[in-house]
């Protein structure tokens, strides 16, 4: 941990010591947010988070899949008859996964299949459409995210209370599908963010 | 376009919506996991106890019901951001509060995690602790009603601003 104090404070110095020498230099107006944000493509907002949404909801699957198959298989060697039963909960951490990639494909549906022009691009409903896509794609990929490592840890403490008393199971499936729902909660907020989001669409007239 | 109703008025806006959503779930995420695998040491030495299943569940439906906070807010905030009426003022207000309800949240699924973890440990030794974690719980979920009712507040601070 002293390691990444060294690391903070470095990064923390860099960026005081570049704000103080554009306060300085006279060009402190050059950190804008607005125009950052205006200037951005939204293009990059809307790709970006159409590839976490898949990316993190995948990531929390595979996290959660490799706890529950750890403890499934490491239980299975002194109590052989949980192996079957137990593949649910890996079932469950899939779920994750797919709720990723239904958000990725239904929001690359808001992507054209022509790129517009830079010059009629920058429309306030393009905007609107990056922004969305870019949060709702995150929201939906780190709710996916923490719902997969939850089921992964209900699903290991379902498999080992199974190893050591069959009529336990039921009762920890119940706290793994409390904890599934976290995933259709990110869904259900990603699919109401970019509900009316209308696909990337030219400007019909050109501005400066 | 104007001065009032930027175009990047909706990032901010957004931003609430997810900081509400994930932060939440992050709470909820943690006082599943955590109380879970204290539910699942009880069923080892005291099968009968997690036979009543309501009573040992307590604390995970309390994480849920934390993840719910953040989605009403969530939802509530979503609805009101339509392109083109979309007011700056109206973004920074939506930011607080899904920062508001998200990191109460996530204070409150913290704590419910944890004491739903330790005391039902402590319960399969003494069942006379079971009450005391119940008011212990209620005390930590109205930590996450605190960040609701806030956001809930900010929200209807915008009705009157338009373009």
């Amino acid at each position: 941990m002293g390691y990444y104090n060294y690391y903070g404070s470095f990064v923390g110095l860099l960026a005081i010591s570049i704000a103080l020498y554009l306060l300085f230099t006279g060009s402190g107006e050059a950190f804008n947010v607005a125009r950052f944000l205006e200037e951005v493509n939204p293009y990059i907002w809307a790709m970006t988070g159409i590839g976490l949404a898949v990316g993190l909801s995948v990531l929390g699957a595979g996290w959660g899949i490799f706890i529950t198959g750890a403890s499934i298989l490491g239980g299975g060697v002194r109590a052989p008859r949980i192996r079957t039963k137990n593949l649910i909960s890996i079932i469950f951490c899939e779920v994750v996964a797919i709720y990723g990639v239904i958000i990725a494909i239904v929001f690359s549906s808001k992507i054209g299949s022509t790129p517009i022009q830079e010059n009629v691009l920058y429309t306030a409903d393009n905007y609107y459409t990056g922004f969305a896509l870019f949060w709702g794609g995150l929201t939906v990929g780190l709710c996916n995210l923490l719902c997969g490592i939850t089921v992964g840890i209900t699903g290991s403490n379902a498999a080992l209370a199974d190893a050591a008393d069959p009529q336990l199971f039921v009762k920890v499936l119940i706290v793994e599908v409390f904890g599934s729902i976290m995933g259709l909660f990110g869904l259900i907020v990603g699919l109401l963010m970019t509900g009316s989001t209308v696909p990337f669409a030219a400007a019909t007239s050109v501005t400066a | 376009m104007t001065e009032i109703c930027p175009p990047y008025a909706p990032f901010f806006g957004f931003a609430g919506v997810a900081a509400s959503m994930v932060f939440s779930t992050v709470g909820a995420a943690f006082g599943t996991a955590k109380s879970g695998i204290g539910i699942t040491g009880l069923g080892q030495f005291r099968p009968e106890l997690i036979m009543k299943a309501s009573s040992s569940l307590i604390p995970v439906v309390m994480s849920g019901i934390i993840a719910v906070y953040g989605l009403v807010v969530s939802v509530l905030i979503a609805g009101k951001i339509q392109p083109g009426s979309y007011s700056l003022f109206a973004g920074f207000i939506h930011l607080a509060a899904g920062l508001a309800c998200g990191f109460t949240g996530m204070a409150a699924g913290y704590a419910i995690g944890i004491v739903g973890d330790s005391c039902v440990r402590a319960y399969v030794y003494e069942s006379k602790v079971f009450v005391t974690m119940i008011l212990i719980l209620i005390f930590a979920e109205v930590l996450g009603l605190y960040g609701l009712i806030v956001a809930l507040i900010l929200d209807t601070l915008t009705n009157g601003v338009e373009c």
